[in-house]
């Protein structure tokens, strides 16, 4: 067990050493890091309190509060479930200090532990600041006994387990698969984000327009006990205070922990093989070579390299995936009906630019485009091209990544029948805000690389540059949000915020092509 | 073709890596850059490259200012490190035609440069594997070739037998002397001293920092062995009489 956490504490102070980029360690940045961590656990505690008590409010309505503990530990599974899949290659299988680790004298089986502890930590903090406020909401409305409080604080550092354990199966099973195939990398990308759209389109198709958001809440909470057991135990345990219920979750996870490193330990290293030696056919002839401009060159080899990272694709590519899937689904959708609101087209066509803004604060890659070259930046950085040209390459993957934007906002626009003028303003609006989430990722990244980093999903998702990156847009779309419902007319508010929009892109740019480029030369 | 001026470099902390760095290389040398672990060869042959930012001294390639003009001094050089790290996700010839375009190389030239150096490397039958599927020594080959289908005027190589085979390593020596014929110079380090006193008609040996052996290499050496030399420059202080023209 010494060895098991002394490999997990070595790997969480690299994954924290590589959020505060410690190769360019300031202590004013620290400082603004940590800051930003606790206002950010901040206000997830309140959303979650807040969301937590207001369902609360209703469910108690049906006489129904006790649902509400194993609603949330369900949808807290999920999204660890979730979260999880895509960085079991990386983590757990494939990872980059894979023959540094194998070569220590330790078992196989603490090796895995120890993996699956990484993901268990990351994760058991989200578990916590969405588990624990809403156990204060239930409490509040409840008013239940101290077993409650008890065995939710004790079920709450079990409740990640059996989520982390079958997404570490259904991974390696995606790895495994894709591993065998010549695009691999794209076959895994796929794979995933079926199963995430999967769950997050179709429960939506299936919706019954007539129910109310405490029936929803209701059925989707019936359904997740019937496909997921662990969570009517759960519930038994915290809501009726029932000890063999406790007893059995508790023991399952720990034993499905348990027996999944032990397993996984003795095939492990067929697996990493499997997974990590590449394909060799040593079959070349020389043919055809096709040319291009240098710019053309670096935009070709940034998008490669942007589809060789399952992490980065997934993480920054879902929010345009499902802003194209739903642009692309909703003539066959009867909003009105769907919301039970007789007006909802028209609100949506008026909220549509910060909805989209939103989607695509989502889906910055520059953020982590200057970090993911790693050790490989000796590459670009000895190539004879300006630093402007290569910041062109990596603004122009995001552009493309983004791209669907434009397309979705004008499928969208023709759908809900948006006036010609206004359809116009919002496409201009995306191409407006794509132009500057793209060069502000890279002027973050700049700011905060990381180039030492042992797993992509350390720069692509725990990174300050990605949090600054997502948090800032986020706020942007938010921004716009505000000004579309403070203002009531539609073009002003859309004049304000490109006005804005412009006037940040212009010292972005500028600052790009002065700092940026020294900041590149001095990496 | 390269003429480095009072460079020095200090990272973090204080650590002056390189200290007040004088030398030259013309059309033609092979200049052997030898030193001990930490010496400072890295540090410079980065800085060389274009790789690494300095603030004191210059270096100029050709008379051009790698400060002032970086892009048009990396494009008549190529540099590969000691453990070349490449990009994974590309192929083989994927890499090279990557390589290609940036140079600007015309199509029919990088084919041709591609199947010499290929060839001459035995590497031809795996351009169409993915990096990742490579062996050390087949992305040391990979790099190497990638130096030199833009046929550049100064070759910057950071140990670049490590990890070759003996007959990857007599091809590229031959490959290096061909070049230098050609008018072409080129800037390497080694821990190998019997590769630089049989390859090179110039070496530098630096000690924390500083040069303190540098010029023809008969002129170093005189009647001992570079090996000889090195040992007793490293072992005591001072440089060695007579040989530092910088």
């Amino acid at each position: 067990m010494k060895k098991v956490l002394r490999l997990v504490s070595v790997q969480i102070w690299a994954m924290l050493a590589g959020m505060v980029s410690v190769g360019d360690y300031k202590k004013k940045k620290t400082k603004a890091l940590f800051s930003g961590f606790i206002a950010f656990t901040v206000i997830i505690i309140a959303a979650s309190f807040a969301y937590a008590y207001l369902t609360g409010s209703g469910l108690m309505a049906f006489n129904s509060v006790e649902i509400l503990p194993s609603m949330f530990m369900s949808v807290t599974s999920i999204v660890v479930l979730f979260t999880t899949i895509y960085k079991v290659k990386g983590t757990v299988f494939g990872f980059k200090d894979y023959d540094l680790v194998m070569s220590m004298p330790v078992s196989n089986g603490k090796i895995v532990a120890s993996r699956l502890l990484l993901l268990y930590f990351i994760n058991l903090y989200f578990v916590l600041i969405i588990m624990l406020p809403m156990a204060a909401a239930y409490g509040m409305l409840a008013r239940p006994g101290f077993i409650f409080y008890l065995f939710s604080i004790l079920t709450v550092f079990f409740i990640p387990l059996i989520p982390i354990i079958i997404a570490s199966l259904l991974g390696t099973v995606f790895a495994f698969i894709s591993g065998r195939l010549r695009y691999s990398n794209i076959l895994y990308i796929v794979l995933i984000f079926a199963v995430l759209v999967t769950w997050i389109i179709i429960p939506g198709f299936l919706g019954d327009s007539e129910e109310a958001m405490v029936e929803i809440s209701k059925v989707i909470s019936g359904r997740i006990d019937k496909i997921y057991p662990m969570a009517t135990l759960y519930s038994r345990a915290v809501t009726q205070g029932n000890v063999l219920a406790l007893v059995i979750f508790l023991t399952v996870s720990v034993l499905a922990f348990l027996v999944y490193s032990w397993v996984v330990g003795k095939v492990f290293i067929k697996i990493n093989t499997e997974i990590m030696t590449g394909r060799h056919k040593a079959d070349y002839r020389m043919g055809e070579l096709k040319s291009s401009s240098p710019l053309m060159a670096l935009y070709k080899r940034e998008f490669k390299r942007y589809f060789a990272s399952p992490v980065y694709v997934l993480n920054t590519g879902f929010g345009m995936v499902i802003l194209l899937l739903f642009a692309i689904a909703m003539p066959f959708i009867d909003l009105d009906r769907m919301l039970g609101d007789m007006q909802i087209t028209g609100t949506i066509g008026k909220y549509l630019p910060p909805i989209i803004m939103f989607c695509m604060g989502t889906s910055c890659t520059t953020m982590a485009s200057v970090s993911i070259e790693g050790k490989n930046l000796w590459i670009v950085k000895s190539l004879p091209v300006p630093a402007s040209t290569v910041f062109a390459s990596k603004i122009l993957v995001n552009l493309s990544v983004l791209s669907p934007a434009v397309l979705a906002s004008v499928l969208m626009g023709i759908i809900l029948k948006i006036p010609f003028i206004n359809g116009l303003l919002t496409v201009f609006t995306v191409i407006s805000f794509a132009l500057f989430i793209s060069a502000f990722g890279l002027a973050v990244n700049l700011s905060f690389p990381n180039l030492t980093w042992s797993n992509e999903t350390v720069i692509v998702k725990q990174s300050a540059a990605s949090s600054i990156t997502v948090l800032s847009c986020t706020c942007i779309s938010g921004l716009q949000l505000g000004l579309t419902t403070v203002i009531r007319n539609f073009r002003l508010s859309i004049f304000i915020s490109l006005c804005l929009i412009w006037l940040l892109n212009v010292l972005l740019y500028k600052r790009l092509a002065g700092k940026g480029a020294r900041q590149f030369e001095e990496l | 073709m390269l003429k480095i001026v009072n460079f020095s470099k200090s990272y973090k902390g204080g650590k002056r890596a390189v200290d007040g760095l004088n030398l030259e290389v013309e059309s033609g040398d092979i200049f052997g850059f030898i030193g001990h672990n930490g010496a400072g060869k890295t540090t410079t042959i980065r800085a060389i490259a274009g790789v690494l930012d300095f603030e004191e001294g210059d270096i100029l390639i050709d008379g051009v200012s790698i400060k002032k003009d970086p892009v048009s001094c990396k494009k008549i050089t190529a540099y590969i490190p000691d453990n070349p790290d490449l990009y994974e996700h590309l192929t083989g010839i994927a890499y090279l035609n990557f390589i290609g375009d940036i140079y600007e190389i015309g199509k029919a030239e990088r084919k041709q440069a591609i199947e010499k150096y290929a060839d001459a490397f035995e590497l031809t039958a795996d351009l169409g594997d993915r990096i990742s599927s490579y062996s050390h020594g087949m992305k040391q080959k990979l790099a190497i070739i990638s130096a030199l289908i833009h046929k550049p005027k100064l070759l910057v190589l950071d140990e670049p037998f490590v990890g070759l085979d003996p007959k990857a390593a007599h091809t590229l020596k031959t490959i290096m002397a061909e070049m230098c014929r050609n008018g072409g110079a080129i800037f390497f380090s080694t821990h190998v001293l019997e590769v630089a006193e049989k390859l090179c008609n110039k070496v530098g040996i630096i000690k924390n920092g500083r040069l303190v052996a540098y010029g023809l290499t008969q002129q170093v050496t005189g009647d001992s062995s570079l090996e000889d030399v090195f040992m007793e420059l490293i072992d005591t202080d001072g440089s060695k009489k007579g040989t530092v023209q910088a």
